[in-house]
């Protein structure tokens, strides 16, 4: 096989460059990226984590993923923006678009990283495509990318970490030694922070220690996970770039509430209302699902999960918010809840179905809910709702970031 | 030239195949009275489609107070809004 040059595009502190320029462009005096500043949630909803902060916002060691108000313990001065999550949809589908006029092969893995076959445009060299791509985009789109060159997309993407910000790296095989090896294991993609652990404590610190390992020392210790890593760290890999999105096992919602829930009526409100979205998301890809679960987090941050395998396969929101109804009723101690969550796995296509003996199936429920799915699509959700919730300040739809638009999640497969 | 970027009311030609053309528009001054500008002519316009956000920007020159001025319009296409840029 001809050898694959795989471009890996990151965008460079995403949500907050893409904030940054769209406030530029609306006549804002200050870029958001010259000084410390970071997008974070509402804290007034309890949202309140940093999603992405500025290079000067490093500095004073703001990490993703902390409390605003530790951050803000950090740096007292610090600018603080809401997400747009319809903005960086925008931003992300425009990076998407110049990039098609590069390969037919370019997959989104999340939001802000793009996967690119390059392998079949021998014409040019990848190099000069490569910055010509990164300075179209800080030119046009006014943000800045790191691309990562390797022979496949797991050297690509560690390629596009190196040195940040604005900038193109290659990673090829004869370069993993150098590159790659001296980097502390958790560096690694897929390595977290038990695995790191469990390495270090046989005295693994880097990935060229993982890489020299015997392949069958670390089958016989970590299974088949610590095979997958062992090969990352010798730069094994060689998943397709994919343009069309890998089929979905499941759907899942959920919703960490702006106050303590502690009365069974409003928990089955936010269970109903979470059913009413994954509802919506399963009809929508013309599947039915069988298991259905039900995860919890109380106030004191811990969590728990029920789940539960119905005879036939479902779609109606109804059947989901019965289920979780039922579920919920069962595994709550009655204490106060935080976060609640809904999901529905393994999928059946909703072409035919065997019908049960033992459970109702109910064909006016089906037509109804594809009503108000067309109602809901033709004039926004909020068009039809249920009447438990006038009046009672939950939202009658609760799921997902941006509303009426999938947006692209991070996956652990390349 | 000095950012504004203060949304204005405009009256535009769509064409068939160019770009809008700014005709006139009015604007609130200090004294909160509309003020009418009549756009003379326009230099060029260019879009740009910063962080995916496409936007027409217009180069324009018009008389106010009998002082020929050259500014910046700003046409936002996903909302249809009209901005006085910079002048």
């Amino acid at each position: 096989m001809k050898k694959r040059i795989i471009f890996h595009i990151d965008v460079n502190s995403a949500y907050l460059s893409w904030e940054a320029v769209y406030r530029l462009q609306h006549g804002a005096a200050i870029d958001l990226r010259d000084i410390p500043s970071i997008v974070g949630g509402d804290e007034s909803k309890r949202h309140g984590i940093v999603l992405a902060r500025s290079i000067p916002a490093k500095k004073f060691g703001i990490l993703t993923g902390e409390t605003i108000y530790s951050a803000r313990q950090k740096c007292p001065n610090l600018t603080i923006v809401p997400p747009n999550y319809e903005r960086y949809m925008k931003a992300s589908n425009s990076m998407i678009k110049l990039l098609e006029g590069y390969s037919p092969y370019v997959q989104r893995y999340s939001i802000d990283e793009v996967f690119m076959d390059y392998s079949y445009n021998s014409e040019k060299n990848f190099l000069d495509t490569a910055y010509e791509i990164k300075e179209r985009i800080r030119e046009e789109l006014g943000f800045t990318v790191n691309i990562g060159i390797g022979p496949n997309k797991l050297l690509a993407k560690m390629a596009s970490d190196f040195k940040k910000p604005n900038r193109v790296h290659t990673l090829f095989h004869d370069e993993i030694e150098n590159k790659m090896w001296p980097l502390p294991v958790d560096e690694l993609f897929m390595v977290g922070p038990r695995t790191k652990a469990k390495l270090n404590k046989r005295g693994i610190f880097t990935i060229g220690e993982l890489a020299k390992l015997d392949r069958e020392y670390i089958y016989s210790w970590l299974k088949k996970p610590g095979l997958v890593v062992w090969e990352y760290a010798n730069g094994i890999e060689n998943s397709p770039v994919r343009n069309t999105p890998l089929p979905i096992k499941s759907i899942g919602n959920s919703t960490t509430t702006s106050y303590d829930v502690d009365n069974r009526r409003e928990s089955h409100m936010f269970l109903l209302a979470l059913s009413e979205m994954v509802g919506m998301r399963v009809r929508n890809l013309e599947q039915c699902g069988r298991v259905i679960s039900v995860s919890l987090k109380n106030d004191k941050f811990y969590s728990y999960s029920h789940q539960r395998k119905l005879s036939i396969a479902t779609n109606s929101t109804n059947v989901i918010y019965r289920t979780a109804k039922k579920l919920f009723d069962e595994m709550w101690q009655g204490e106060p809840i935080r976060r609640f969550s809904v999901s529905i796995s393994e999928f059946y296509s909703n072409e035919f179905q065997q019908l049960s003996l033992l459970e109702d199936y109910n064909e006016k429920e089906e037509i109804l809910d594809k009503t108000i799915d067309k109602i809901r699509n033709k004039y926004g959700y909020n068009s039809i709702i249920r009447s438990c919730f006038l009046h009672s300040g939950v939202r009658p739809i609760i799921g997902g970031v941006v509303a009426e638009e999938d947006y692209p999640m991070m996956s652990s497969l390349l | 030239m000095k950012v504004l970027m203060k949304p204005i009311e405009m009256i535009a030609w769509f064409t068939k195949d160019k770009n809008p053309i700014p005709l006139r528009y009015r604007i609130v001054d200090e004294n909160n009275l509309y003020r009418v500008v009549k756009v003379d002519k326009v230099l060029f316009a260019e879009e740009e489609k910063l962080a995916g956000n496409r936007m027409i920007l217009y180069r324009c020159e018009s008389t106010i107070n009998n002082i020929r001025k050259i500014y910046e319009l700003k046409y936002e296409i996903d909302t249809c809004k009209w901005f006085l840029f910079k002048i």
